[in-house]
């Protein structure tokens, strides 16, 4: 309990609306350039790795929530759940030191990528009937062809695109978080996972 | 306040003046109705029958519209168009050149596409005719904490920074000889010099708003007082736990039934 109320310290609190609006920003920017890819939870899990999992699947619950409900972008609310436990496994990953190494960080990405796709698909066939809307649904047009059913053909989906997009997400927050200055990170409750 | 880039719109109408409370109750339980109502037409009744007329109350009818279809459209489509035109083994009711529309399908997309309906158009009567900041002092005021105020709030203020820096970095590295267009491989090298960027110098400012934060007792513990008053009354709250109510006994109607 202490340290969950040392991880959401004034910096971290600070950090999430930041977090939240980077995921927002890169979203939508991906998007106008039509780059096949979401890049939607860099921040997440940013905060993940350096706050700690509590914080970073806050953030993830969040970004959704806001950015499904303010009408940006409906299509992101029902996934919420999805986007909390990226949050969650950025932490442990951060935690676990993953993101010292490059390979282990396209690992972490990848079994986020996973994990993502296995939750989304549920959620996508019982709220969305099994399309997202989106050109990805090509894929799921494919999947159909071929005689799955809705939940499989939305897993198939996923499972084509999620690792990709997590592991280049993965591979864009440990270029960051290089890039930050020691100093900056050590003041963050994870830092010990990063530095 | 600055407004984000909430969707509101600002309107002098009774759904306007309705405490926020009021209106997300009904959001919530129309979102529940979604799932427990049965029947692929029950969505659809809902929203001509309440949804409309109550954006219409709020004077919101064109902007509403246009945000419902904005949002369901794209959705719509690929229901009747992927689930229609490829549900396996179901039984074809319209020929479309070699491929055939089914049955199953389109039973499956009218459904679909209703509970998706009903859905966002709850959520987009809610945020169109409530100020975003209002809501979260509604929620404040009922034990809602105050850090995840502070989050959402926040969050909404500065998104349109965000997206403007964005769009600066984007010209910038453009007018620095980035290719943006072409190939995949050629837009995928484009992201490394946009979004490294963005984020680190995003980052760096945190720091600054947090010492600010803190300079203003933002951690001390206990009430804080709101500047905004929010007007409520007997008769809403008798009537957001109406609301409320509705939605367990939806459920058990749509177990039942």
């Amino acid at each position: 309990m202490a340290r969950m109320r040392q991880d959401f310290g004034t910096l971290t609190l600070v950090m999430i609306p930041v977090a939240i609006a980077i995921n927002i920003a890169v979203g939508q920017l991906i998007y106008s350039l039509k780059i096949p890819l979401y890049l939607d939870s860099i921040g997440t899990v940013l905060v993940g790795v350096l706050a700690g999992p509590w914080a970073g699947a806050l953030t993830g619950l969040l970004a959704n929530l806001i950015w499904g409900l303010s009408g940006l972008n409906v299509a992101y609310a029902p996934f919420a759940a999805v986007a909390a436990v990226i949050g969650l496994m950025a932490g442990l990953f951060g935690e676990g030191g993953w993101l010292r190494r490059w390979w282990k960080v396209i690992l972490a990405g990848l079994l986020t990528g996973l994990v993502a796709a296995a939750i989304s698909a549920p959620i996508s066939a019982y709220v969305f009937g099994g399309v997202t809307g989106s050109g990805q649904d090509v894929l799921v047009a494919m999947f159909r062809g071929m005689g799955l059913g809705i939940l499989p053909a939305s897993f198939g989906q996923g499972v084509t695109s999620d690792p990709l997009d997590k592991m280049v997400t993965y591979l864009l927050v440990w270029l960051i978080v290089r890039g930050l200055p020691s100093r900056f990170k050590a003041r963050f409750p994870r830092a010990g996972g990063v530095v | 306040m600055s407004q984000g880039f909430s969707l509101y719109l600002a309107r002098d109408s009774g759904l306007h003046r309705l405490h926020p409370l009021t209106k997300l109750s009904l959001a919530a339980t129309l979102l529940v109705a979604a799932f427990a109502l049965p029947g692929p037409w029950s969505s659809y009744a809902v929203f001509l029958l309440v949804l409309l007329p109550l954006a219409a109350w709020g004077k919101i009818l064109p902007g509403f519209l246009r945000s419902v279809a904005r949002s369901v459209l794209p959705f719509a489509i690929s229901l009747f168009l992927i689930q229609g035109l490829l549900w396996p083994g179901g039984s074809p009711v319209a020929w479309l050149g070699p491929l055939s529309l089914k049955a199953e399908g389109l039973a499956f997309a009218l459904a679909s596409t209703g509970r998706i309906l009903m859905i966002v158009s709850s959520f987009l009567l809610l945020a169109l005719s409530t100020r975003p900041d209002l809501l979260m002092i509604a929620l404040a005021q009922r034990g809602f904490p105050s850090t995840l105020s502070y989050i959402v709030v926040t969050t909404i203020q500065i998104v349109p920074y965000f997206q403007g820096k964005a769009r600066a970095i984007l010209d910038a590295q453009r007018s620095r000889g980035l290719e943006t267009e072409g190939g995949v491989r050629r837009r995928l090298r484009a992201l490394l010099p946009l979004v490294v960027p963005l984020v680190l110098s995003s980052i760096l400012d945190i720091e600054e708003r947090a010492i600010a934060l803190e300079a203003r007792a933002f951690g001390r513990r206990g009430t804080k007082t709101s500047l905004q008053v929010l007007p409520d009354s007997r008769a809403q709250s008798v009537l957001r736990w109406a609301i409320l109510a509705l939605a367990p006994l939806l459920l058990v109607a749509g177990l039942v039934l």
